[in-house]
């Protein structure tokens, strides 16, 4: 299962900031109740969000590539994920999260998308559905163009993740049930 | 009431909730209302989704009082259990499972869909697996053996579109079809195509999706998540249908491999090939989760696999699944009385140097080694033997793999590899370049590799990689496998070579691992090692210290110094046993500027160790030998009119000779009066204006009143020798030691040359 998936600004020179991010349900018993556990897991969201950063922009400067991606001109070009850069890491337990977790992320231009795993879980699948949640977030959120629109658009966030990782359980979805998906969502992707 | 206006105010609600970390008090009685607005029917969906989303911000939330018993629309009952499921309630997540199990057990009414509770199930016994009751997960695993093998094997039809020119005519339902369109002969899977598609077939697909969750957490009795606690199965009566936990065992084993089996077809959509691949790992892992729980399976699962095996070892594209395969074998083969060494030799020989680079396949090959750590502590096992290969992992892909190697590491090391995995350590950013420099030639055209004269010298690193004077060395580089006895006599050629390659940013961050594997690498020897391997690793570090790869921080940051003063302290016994390499090595003068920490270093050890209380074999020749060594660097140091030639150093290193050369004396008293004399001349040297001009005033004070205090305590022979040959049962580490000894000497001094007014008479 998935325990939360984080929109991201990896920055560059600037600070890394959530723009949004959606955990699975709160494991029982596991933590300070009331307000702190909210607290802890805003703070435990943004330290996955920093360490996605950081292995980001190392990745970029690997590959030799400038760490602050031009956006597109027109806010409607498809976006190709071919090179889009990615990766996968582990987080100890205790940092942040009180047990083992996988974390599977990929970039998109000036953004990163992540999802934090369970160990073991089927990373292949992983890394499908957030090549799938990417470009339909950037549609919806119009995330490329200008404003903060994510910011204000929970609900189509929400709507996107409530089909293709419904409760953080990733979907193994062949092309013609992601048309279905698409369709239900109404949805126009390119492919 | 519900207008775009309100759409506008829920969406800029929950920005402000969202937005900060610290808690946002809401006023109670809308908290209410929210969630009336949340559970009534004739909210518009997206201000449901906003309440919702607002709702689980704030959790955990006092003043919840939502609860799922009423609620008839699945989809609602998704949205409201999401709420719940958030506040970290075991009672909440149970309630939340009784409900669903409920919705799922009875007809749902018209419209409605399962589709939707499934997943809500699996996030339950994902976060409290005990959640259900027995008769709960029989009913559960009841339906999703009926719902995984008995979907629908025609095509849904569309939704009827309405209007004028909707066609009367009932068009025959289509078969489903493979991937690659072949018409389908068996049950529907997760990898059939359809148009549309039925509601039992979107069941079929959610099934599989939580199936792995379900046999690891949700069958009964169960202990919390454990992987494959092995139950025993009941055998099937003949005339009867398996329990529910069997029968859903046999109908997933029959899913996997009707998966395998479609797994290798060729699909006509390409995207629907990287679903294959991973639709292939998730049924060998289900297949080797159900062997666990029941060993029946085994052979069933074994000879499946290996013609699976056989058909996907040459296809790159298929890499990754070779890993659960492996796994399965290593799990259950012994039983099934198989020989796997083949696919074991395959696996770790070749997929390594072929797809270091991907990053996906390098972690998930990492986590594979760190799973079955017990497998490397066989040394002479292929498994342990392939460390080279490993070590190709972490040489391209740094940042993500270091803190797994950092885990790994303590496994691959022991006497027979330690010495290899020293020098592969140093050299890890070379292997970086090198790597680089093979994927590059690789994908040259074949006309272009060629082209190397082989009698000149090559002008590029591409050209060099097929070049005979370089080929051997990049051969061995890249080798697969440990071969401690085929190293070539030197690499120094090949790492000027690869000099060109230096700065690019991924050998960099290559290198910027190497200080903290070093440091585990000693400490974990410190542990094994004997006095030969230790004596060994003392003479690769001198030769070592100069044979780097010429990265500028590099140099800096790999600690040899200090590791190699621990390994003095280890066996002292070495400073005599290797006198010959280390005079060789102190003797030097470039050393001292070149190789300074290390140099240091050795000085410090030899003033600490060569001593015959350390060794009895340690000889006045001995030390006199060293002593006179040491004594020639200073010199040369000292001068007072430095000349170009003069390598310069910092202040430590001259304060440590002096400090060596205090303590040789202080053994072989016959060498006092040349120490004494040396040292009074220190306060010439600090004063001379071509030594103030390089040296700053601290460090010039330092060294004086170090040189001071070390003739002072040369005035009482007895007492030099019982400060500076500390007996040998003390096996503190330098530090100690070296802190303790600057507090000695100053006492010592103070004695001699009492302040006024601050001694007693």
């Amino acid at each position: 299962m998935v325990r939360a998936f984080v929109l991201l600004a990896p920055g560059g020179p600037a600070p890394c900031r959530v723009l949004y991010a959606r955990t699975f349900g709160t494991p029982p018993g596991a933590g300070p109740g009331g307000p702190r556990q909210r607290l802890r897991r805003k703070e435990q969201l943004l330290v996955v969000a920093r360490q996605v950063a950081s292995q980001c922009q190392l990745l970029q400067a690997s590959l030799g590539r400038p760490s602050s991606p031009q956006l597109p001109q027109l806010p409607d070009e498809p976006v190709s994920l071919q090179d889009a850069p990615g990766g996968v890491f582990q987080m100890s337990p205790g940092d942040p999260f009180p047990e083992r977790v996988t974390v599977v992320w990929l970039s998109v231009l000036a953004l990163a998308f992540a999802l934090v795993c369970e160990p073991q879980e089927n990373l292949s699948l992983a890394e499908i559905t957030l090549r799938r949640l990417a470009p339909r977030l950037l549609l919806s959120l119009r995330l490329l163009g200008p404003g903060a629109d994510v910011l204000l658009r929970p609900d189509a966030a929400d709507g996107l993740l409530d089909r293709l990782l419904p409760h953080g359980q990733m979907l193994f979805l062949n092309e013609r049930f992601l048309q279905a998906v698409d369709r239900e969502l109404g949805l126009k992707v390119s492919r | 009431e519900a207008g775009p206006e309100a759409v506008d105010g829920l969406q800029r609600l929950h920005l402000s909730v969202a937005a900060t970390k610290y808690p946002r008090k809401l006023d109670g009685k809308f908290v209410e209302q929210l969630q009336t607005v949340l559970c009534s029917p004739k909210s518009p969906e997206q201000i449901q989704v906003l309440c919702a989303a607002i709702l689980r911000e704030m959790s955990p939330c006092n003043d919840l009082v939502l609860s799922c018993d009423e609620i008839q629309d699945t989809k609602l009952l998704s949205l409201v259990s999401s709420v719940l499921l958030a506040q970290g309630s075991r009672g909440e997540v149970a309630a939340v499972g009784q409900r669903v199990v409920q919705g799922l057990e009875r007809r749902l009414p018209e419209g409605q869909s399962a589709r939707f509770l499934l997943p809500v199930l699996a996030n339950v016994i994902s976060l409290s697996p005990g959640s259900l009751t027995e008769e709960q997960t029989n009913v559960v695993s009841k339906k999703l053996a009926d719902w995984l093998r008995y979907a629908s094997i025609q095509q849904g039809m569309a939704q009827p579109s309405g209007g004028f020119f909707s066609s009367p005519r009932t068009k025959q339902p289509a078969p489903i079809t493979e991937v690659d369109g072949a018409v389908a002969t068996d049950f529907f899977t997760v990898l059939s195509v359809a148009q549309h598609y039925t509601q039992d077939q979107w069941l079929n697909v959610q099934a599989f999706s939580m199936l792995r969750n379900w046999l690891l957490c949700g069958l009964w009795p169960q202990e919390g998540c454990v992987s494959g606690t092995p139950l025993v199965p009941v055998p099937a009566t003949p005339g009867r249908l398996l329990p529910p936990r069997e029968r859903l065992r046999d109908k997933a084993f029959a899913y996997c491999q009707r998966l395998v089996e479609q797994s290798t077809r060729r699909p006509l959509k390409k995207e629907d090939g990287d679903l294959q691949k991973a639709c292939l790992i998730e049924a060998v892992t289900i297949m080797d989760i159900i062997c666990k729980q029941d060993s029946s399976y085994v052979c069933r699962a074994v000879s499946c696999l290996k013609i699976l095996h056989s058909r996907i070892c040459g296809d790159a594209t298929y890499a990754r699944a070779l890993l659960p395969i492996a796994q399965l074998f290593l799990n259950h083969s012994k039983q099934a009385a198989v020989d796997s060494d083949a696919i074991y030799k395959h696996l770790f020989s070749d997929i390594p140097a072929l797809l270091f680079h991907n990053p996906s396949l390098a972690f998930e090959f990492v986590q594979f080694c760190k799973d079955n750590s017990q497998l490397f502590t066989d040394s002479s096992s292929i498994f342990r033997q392939s460390f080279p290969n490993l070590f190709k992992f972490l040489a391209w892909n740094s940042p993500a793999l270091i803190s797994e190697f950092v885990d790994l590491l303590p496994f691959l090391l022991d006497p027979g590899t330690a010495t290899e995995i020293f020098h592969l350590l140093l050299d890890l950013p070379c292997l970086t370049a090198a790597l680089d420099i093979q994927l590059r030639a690789a994908a040259l055209p074949v006309s272009e590799k060629a082209g190397a004269d082989p009698a000149g010298k090559p002008a590029t690193c591409l050209e060099a990689f097929h070049h005979p004077l370089y080929r051997s060395m990049f051969q061995y580089l890249l080798r697969s496998r440990a071969a401690p006895e085929d190293a070539p006599d030197s690499l120094v050629p090949l790492r000027q070579l690869l000099g060109s390659l230096a700065g690019s940013p991924r050998v960099v961050q290559c290198a910027e691992t190497v200080p903290v594997l070093l440091e585990l690498f000693f400490r974990v020897v410190a542990e094994f090692a004997d006095g030969s391997l230790i004596n060994q690793l003392v003479v690769l570090l001198l030769q070592r210290s100069d044979q780097l790869y010429d990265i500028p921080a590099f140099k800096e940051d790999v600690v040899l110094g200090s590791n190699l003063a621990m390994l003095c302290g280890l066996r002292p016994a070495l400073v005599v046993e290797l006198s010959t390499e280390i005079l060789e090595f102190s003797g030097a003068v470039s050393n001292i500027q070149s190789k300074e920490a290390i140099f240091t270093h050795m000085a410090w050890a030899v003033g600490e160790f060569l001593s015959v209380s350390h060794d009895k074999r340690c000889t006045v020749e001995q030390i006199t030998r060293f002593f006179e060594t040491l004594e020639a660097v200073l010199f040369e140091i000292t001068q007072l009119r430095p000349q170009a030639s003069t390598p310069s150093c910092a202040p430590r290193a001259i304060s440590v000779l002096m400090a060596t050369l205090t303590k040789l004396a202080a053994r072989s008293q016959d060498l006092i009066p040349r120490v004494s004399m040396f040292l009074s001349k220190m306060r010439t040297f600090v004063q001379s204006p071509a030594v103030t001009s390089v040296y700053c005033e601290e460090d010039l004070e330092e060294i004086l009143i170090r040189a001071t205090e070390l003739m002072n305590l040369l005035k009482m022979p007895s007492v030099a020798q019982f400060v500076f040959t500390p007996p040998v049962a003390s096996t503190r580490f330098q530090k100690e030691v070296n802190d303790s000894l600057p507090l000695a000497l100053r006492m010592v001094t103070q004695l001699l040359e009492p302040a006024a007014g601050s001694m007693p008479v």
